[in-house]
């Protein structure tokens, strides 16, 4: 086999990604410093005058705040629940582990559209199920306007956020629970250790590699979320609960403006390629070398 | 096995080297529209490809929420139908920018005019051209729902400080377990747009002008419009009278409260009504204009209210203008616009022969409607306006409403941006 075959064969492939992948990328890079606008034809090359009414839009702060938050505490609480079930399954009492299993993988199958919608109406302050719930039992009076309110909003999506992660973190997390070596549980109840103590020298220990890859992702993939939020509140109320993507759509196809949705857009891409060198990194030390 | 094959092949060659087909396509796009006007508009193109058999209508329903979007991005490439069925006030936006033809190099334009209500066609007008022909007109007005009006002992208010003390009443803790389950009015607020259509008739009926009649200042910031912005303020802040979650609402929302009997009032159209009674037949509602400032009480029946309109517009870049002109007058002749009197379309017919023909008089709340298109206004023929509606008079709007500026602060604000957009820079 002679030397360029391998890249030869590769050929098509990396075509194929550069049209797919590379052309819109660098467009949106040349878009960034172009005043384009889709109400007009022309565009003019501005430099950095797209990047700098960005950084200089409060809403782009606000937008920035909403998203660090939805990712990281809808990522973190996501992961202390899949951890917590994963405990529980691993107990494996009988079928019902797996029959559990099943179950509480369904938000992770559903599409976020679906589940968007499934969550506005579980909120919805009139007639939601949440709040039926919550006056029944005595804790709240009336319907509460879970969307509506600007002081609520970010909670829920956070909450529709948590409710759709935690299955992916919770196989994840059974997988590692798994892999750990029996011996290591044995060898520390010979030892008197107790259970809190097994878990916080053992278990998490054994799990961290999975939780650092689980956090980066989780919050890489909640930074790029654009259909649950958009679903339940559009960025709403009064862009109380507004998130990077979302701003995206709205600088580009509700104020017009591709040029400063494309800076937008690139300066989300570095956030998250920063972020994916971190997420590349956390994987390659769970591998053995 | 080779001869089959060879027969294949020739046959291809043949049917590729048979001559193009006369026939001329036109694409339609309804944007929304309740679903008897979908299906009268099917029926009518259907008559037309009879009468014209040179001519075959391709039509698509497209998202009415979508519209602005989908129609830039096909026309920023060149694309788009034949054949456009949008909202009126986009006819200095996209006529403006060059994408609308202009109807009235039609020969047959001048006839084709003084088929409509004169100020309804001078609402598709932008700059000497008009670039669609009316259909649909719609006035925003106040619905009550007669049923809680009646219980009360209530009529429909008319002017603001009776429409406050109406909504007042209205609001209400009806099963007595100590917490409000009724409210006096709703607010459209989890739809920008549809938000600032429903701002704007109380800010007109103050006396208020969105912009300059010339376009070139701002004027919603003035004190008439803002007192209209501090009347919903004070509703939904000091007589908690607006319902706490109108923010999220959508008009499938509102649809259910008003259905339900958890709302009273409402700023709609005439939609309002086929969608009640889709959700809850035999539910009944009173239609009346929106109520005007108490010192305005003698404009009750003549102070503007806001006008929406839907036209029938032709793209320019359309390879088929004439066939694309008979089929956009076959959609929008008299003959056609009767169905807007037989059937509740949602909408009032816009044409002259209909509105005064003796089936106008069988139809409900149609001389109120008529009366209130009269004097209606619709959004400044700017080509910014859609972008100041939605982005900036709601939004503002929003926020003095819900307190987190006042009214004064939130259209001042709003005042600044409008201007930045109308100068251009934004």
């Amino acid at each position: 086999m002679r030397k360029s075959t391998p890249y030869l064969l590769l050929g098509p492939a990396l075509l194929f990604t550069a049209f797919v992948l590379g052309y819109p990328l660098l467009q949106n890079l040349i878009n960034s410093f172009r005043d384009v606008s889709l109400l007009r034809a022309d565009s003019e090359w501005i430099g950095l005058r797209n990047y700098t009414q960005v950084f200089g839009d409060d809403l782009f702060w606000l937008t920035f705040r909403n998203t660090a938050v939805y990712a990281v505490v809808g990522t973190v609480f996501a992961l202390l629940i899949g951890l917590g079930l994963a405990i529980l399954l691993n107990m494996k009492i009988g079928r019902i582990s797996n029959v559990a299993a099943a179950l509480y993988t369904i938000p992770w199958v559903i599409s976020p559209v679906v589940a968007g919608f499934a969550w506005k109406w579980l909120l919805n302050d009139n007639f939601g199920i949440v709040n039926y719930w919550l006056s029944s039992a005595g804790i709240t009076r009336g319907g509460i306007s879970w969307l509506g309110n600007p002081q609520t909003a970010l909670l829920c999506v956070i909450v529709a956020r948590v409710w759709q992660f935690y299955p992916f973190a919770m196989i994840m997390f059974l997988a590692g629970l798994q892999a750990i070596p029996r011996e290591q549980y044995e060898a520390a109840s010979v030892d008197g250790a107790t259970a809190f103590r097994r878990f916080f020298h053992i278990t998490l220990p054994n799990l961290r590699a999975i939780t650092s890859v689980l956090l980066v992702l989780g919050v890489i993939w909640s930074f790029n979320d654009f259909n649950m939020v958009f679903v339940m509140t559009r960025g709403g109320p009064i862009n109380a609960s507004m998130v990077l993507p979302v701003l995206v759509r709205e600088y580009s196809f509700v104020h017009f403006d591709l040029g400063r949705g494309s800076a937008l857009s690139i300066i989300v891409f570095t956030l998250l390629l920063v972020l994916s060198v971190v997420y590349l990194r956390a994987a390659s030390r769970r591998e053995p070398t | 096995m080779m001869n089959l094959h060879s027969l294949a092949l020739c046959a291809l060659v043949a049917l590729s080297c048979t001559p193009k087909s006369d026939v001329v396509e036109i694409h339609d796009w309804n944007f929304g529209g309740m679903p008897k006007m979908i299906e009268f508009l099917r029926e009518r193109v259907e008559s037309f490809e009879r009468t014209h058999p040179g001519v075959r209508v391709v039509q698509s329903q497209k998202s009415w929420n979508m519209i602005r979007e989908i129609l830039y991005a096909d026309f920023s490439a060149g694309a788009g139908p034949d054949v456009i069925n949008v909202h009126a006030n986009y006819a200095a936006e996209f006529g403006g920018a060059g994408h609308y033809y202009p109807l009235n190099k039609f020969p047959d334009f001048e006839e084709v005019r003084s088929w409509y209500v004169p100020h309804f066609i001078e609402s598709t007008m932008y700059k000497g051209n008009t670039y669609g022909l009316p259909c649909s007109a719609i006035a925003f007005v106040l619905v009550c729902n007669k049923e809680l009006f009646d219980r009360e002992g209530v009529v429909p208010p008319r002017t603001w400080s009776e429409f406050r003390e109406v909504a007042r009443r209205l609001t209400k803790d009806t099963d007595g377990d100590g917490v409000v389950d009724q409210y006096g009015l709703v607010l459209l607020g989890g739809d920008r747009g549809g938000f600032a259509y429903r701002l704007a008739p109380f800010m007109l009926k103050a006396g208020a002008n969105i912009l300059s009649d010339d376009m070139t200042k701002v004027e919603f910031n003035s004190p008439r419009a803002v007192a209209a912005v501090k009347l919903f303020a004070d509703m939904y802040q000091v007589d908690h009278s607006i319902t706490p979650g109108f923010l999220a609402y959508t008009l499938s929302e509102i649809n259910d409260l008003f259905s339900s009997n958890k709302v009273a009032m409402s700023i709609e159209g005439p939609w309002f009504r086929a969608l009640v009674k889709d959700k809850s037949p035999g539910k009944d509602l009173y239609a009346v204009p929106v109520p005007v400032p108490d010192d305005r009480i003698d404009q009750y029946d003549t102070a503007p209210t806001l006008q929406d309109m839907v036209m029938y517009s032709i793209n320019a870049h359309s390879k088929h203008v004439n066939e694309a002109w008979e089929l956009v007058k076959h959609l929008r002749n008299v003959e056609s616009d009767m169905a807007w009197l037989s059937t509740d379309m949602g909408a009032i017919a816009t044409t002259m022969g209909a509105l005064n023909s003796p089936e106008a008089k069988n139809v409900r709340d149609l001389p109120m409607y008529i009366n209130e298109l009269k004097h209606a206004r619709p959004w400044p023929s700017h080509p910014k306006i859609i972008a100041i509606a939605n982005n900036v008079i709601a939004p503002y709007g929003q926020k003095a409403i819900s307190g987190e500026l006042s009214p004064q602060e939130a259209m001042d604000r709003a005042a600044e941006e409008a201007r930045e957009i109308i100068e251009g820079k934004q």
